[in-house]
């Protein structure tokens, strides 16, 4: 194949805008949340389940979910786990500090198919992060959607993120959330055990429920048998993975499995779709 | 398509020709036994019989490190980075490479067009050079003969008195414009430029037996050898891979975003912050590398995204052979799904 190179519309792909951190909050030791003011006031147009390229000069670029709503017009919202050298020092910025950003970048839930549908959200640890802007999606839009059930594990309950948003989808009579965590401590009186226990009690309508799963790599394996065992189809399972991220593009290869690009056709994944790609979980 | 005669006598003026028109780029000496694309200064230090360079010229498209942008900590600002665009003229670049540079254009301008590769590859012309196979080259097993003059302005076929020059686009035609001397073509017989390493099926098959080579034993077996230096990534004229770094000056106030070469066969190639990586043996990646040239980008194009010009097991450090590698996994599957015994000493041409 040969490709009229000077017929090509060039796009600027590696620039970020600077916005502004306008407000932080912390969550646990771990993870902090941050509002996110773009040039204007813009709201970033995106779908719940995709991320920005978050970028610090001298730090370098990192992708992190977005995990406020694309309801919520104007500024947007992260939740950052410090694992790393940029997420360390992003953890060390105070309101009125600028950032960079790109994006937003991959595909998203598709929000517009799960219509009618009741929708299961399972979140491990800071899977919740972009799980909560298809939670929050679907409360804005209530009326859209059937069912929402939320399941929600960390390791401990000091490691819960969104402490006053739990409270209330907990009280929310449209919503069915349950919460568990694999260590409890004296005060903890909700569930203790892995994610998985949550889900054979639960009573669902099957070829109309939509399952998002969120987690590390460990709990899709554990989840998706579960799943199984409920018999849930496979066409009503999304997943959103984590991979190595340099561009966000399609061009730099780290997030790659088999023919995807994670930052492409990703992170949300159809479950079908994952199935066939090998290495992927 | 016109044709005409170039005598070896004459290259050092045809050369200072292209020189008129453009940045000329062309095969140098390196060291005792390797080759380079370099800038040419002087005609008569080009050489145009080479088995191959060390590098293709993706380092012109794709350059082992460029500045994505400069900035600073001070008001957190930056900078956007600057490509010059200028003409440039590849001189002597044998098929497999210029396919190289064809399927780099798909990867960069598929899905987002990418400006800085496209601002380094628009205004190029290529001048290519026909070429004796060595005992590393398999480029006809993956559709590319020696004279695929696909890509090319011009194509320089060697003959006894030098070379016939043939004119392939009108950026070829005018290329030549001014340069009267040239002969009138010679009806010399082009000798039948034989392969001696050879794929042991043609490439339009190859789809059929990586479908079913993922268990193979064989990604374990050169893992053993394998010592992970990612040679064969930035050897390979259709890698394109790069990392992303933030780079300070001493002042730890400013600096540059650059990226650089990366490679799949690399340790920390897909791992995270917190410690996952996605791809953490050997044989995983080598797996992946050598499916990205026959089967992911394959699967979508039609072509294998290798060119055959034997880069990789040239300058592995381990001895590692692509051939080896696929020619292995056509054995297995001949034998495991086809029911067959292995086919020895067959070749592309019989298949």
């Amino acid at each position: 194949m040969s490709i009229a190179i000077s017929e090509v519309k060039t796009q600027e792909l590696y620039y970020p805008e600077i916005a502004e951190i306008t407000a932080v909050k912390r969550f646990t030791d771990k993870e902090k949340w941050f509002d996110i003011k773009l040039p204007g006031g813009r709201s970033l147009g995106h779908r719940p389940g995709q991320f920005v390229q978050v970028s610090l000069f001298g730090a370098g670029e990192a992708p992190i979910s977005i995990t406020s709503s694309p309801t919520k017009k104007g500024n947007f919202e992260l939740c950052v786990r410090e694992v790393g050298m940029l997420t360390k020092l992003l953890h060390e910025l105070e309101v009125g500090s600028t950032i960079g950003i790109r994006g937003p970048f991959g595909k998203g839930f598709d929000v517009e198919s799960f219509k009618g549908k009741d929708i299961l959200i399972i979140g491990g640890g800071i899977g919740i992060v972009p799980l909560r802007s298809l939670i929050n999606y679907v409360i804005d839009n209530r009326n859209d959607y059937g069912r929402l059930i939320i399941l929600y594990g960390a390791k401990n309950p000091n490691e819960l993120l969104f402490p006053d948003e739990l409270k209330q989808w907990e009280k929310n009579k449209d919503i069915e959330y349950h919460v568990t965590v694999d260590q409890g401590t004296p005060e903890w009186k909700g569930n203790t055990g892995v994610i998985t226990t949550l889900i054979p009690g639960l009573d669902l309508d099957l070829p109309n429920t939509i399952t998002a799963v969120v987690g590390p790599p460990i709990m899709y394996k554990f989840v998706l048998m579960s799943l199984k065992t409920k018999r849930i189809p496979d066409e009503n399972i999304y997943l959103s993975l984590e991979r190595r991220m340099k561009c966000g593009v399609g061009k730099c290869g780290h997030c790659q499995i088999n023919h995807s690009y994670v930052c492409q056709d990703g992170p949300v994944y159809h479950y079908p779709e994952l199935k066939n790609l090998q290495e992927a979980i | 398509m016109k044709k005409y005669q170039l005598n070896n006598e004459q290259l050092p003026s045809f050369i200072d020709h292209l020189k008129k028109q453009g940045t000329v780029f062309a095969p140098h000496k390196k060291g005792d036994a390797s080759f380079s694309f370099k800038k040419v200064e002087d005609p008569n230090t080009v050489i145009l019989d080479y088995n191959r360079t060390l590098n293709s010229i993706k380092k012109y498209f794709l350059p082992p490190r460029e500045q994505l942008l400069s900035f600073s900590k001070r008001d957190n600002s930056f900078q956007k980075g600057f490509i010059e665009k200028e003409k440039k003229i590849f001189l002597g670049v044998h098929s497999y490479d210029m396919k190289a540079v064809l399927k780099l254009d798909y990867n960069f301008t598929q899905g987002n067009p990418e400006e800085n590769y496209l601002l380094h590859r628009k205004n190029s012309i290529f001048v290519g050079v026909s070429f004796t196979p060595d005992e590393f080259h398999f480029s006809q097993s993956v559709g590319i003969p020696v004279h695929n003059t696909e890509g090319f302005d011009i194509y320089l076929e060697k003959n006894t008195d030098g070379y016939t020059v043939k004119i392939i686009t009108e950026k070829g035609e005018k290329l030549i414009d001014g340069f009267d001397t040239l002969g009138k073509a010679k009806d010399i017989a082009t000798n039948y430029t034989q392969f001696k390493n050879k794929l042991k099926y043609n490439y339009n098959r190859l789809p059929e037996v990586f479908e079913q080579s993922w268990n193979a034993a064989v990604w374990e077996e050169i893992s053993k050898k394998c010592v992970g230096c990612g040679t064969c990534n930035l050897v390979c004229p259709t890698c394109y891979c790069f990392d992303v770094e933030d780079n300070l000056d001493l002042s730890l106030q400013t600096g540059t975003r650059d990226r650089s070469w990366d490679g799949c066969m690399l340790n920390s190639f897909a791992a995270v912050a917190g410690g996952e990586n996605f791809r953490k043996t050997l044989a995983e990646r080598q797996r992946h590398r050598v499916y990205r040239k026959f089967k992911y980008i394959s699967d979508i194009t039609g072509e294998p995204w290798c060119v055959g010009c034997g880069r990789c097991t040239a300058y592995c450090t381990a001895g590692i052979s692509i051939v080896e590698i696929v020619n292995q996994l056509c054995d297995i599957y001949e034998q495991k799904y086809l029911n067959r015994p292995a086919m020895a000493g067959l070749n592309a041409e019989r298949l």
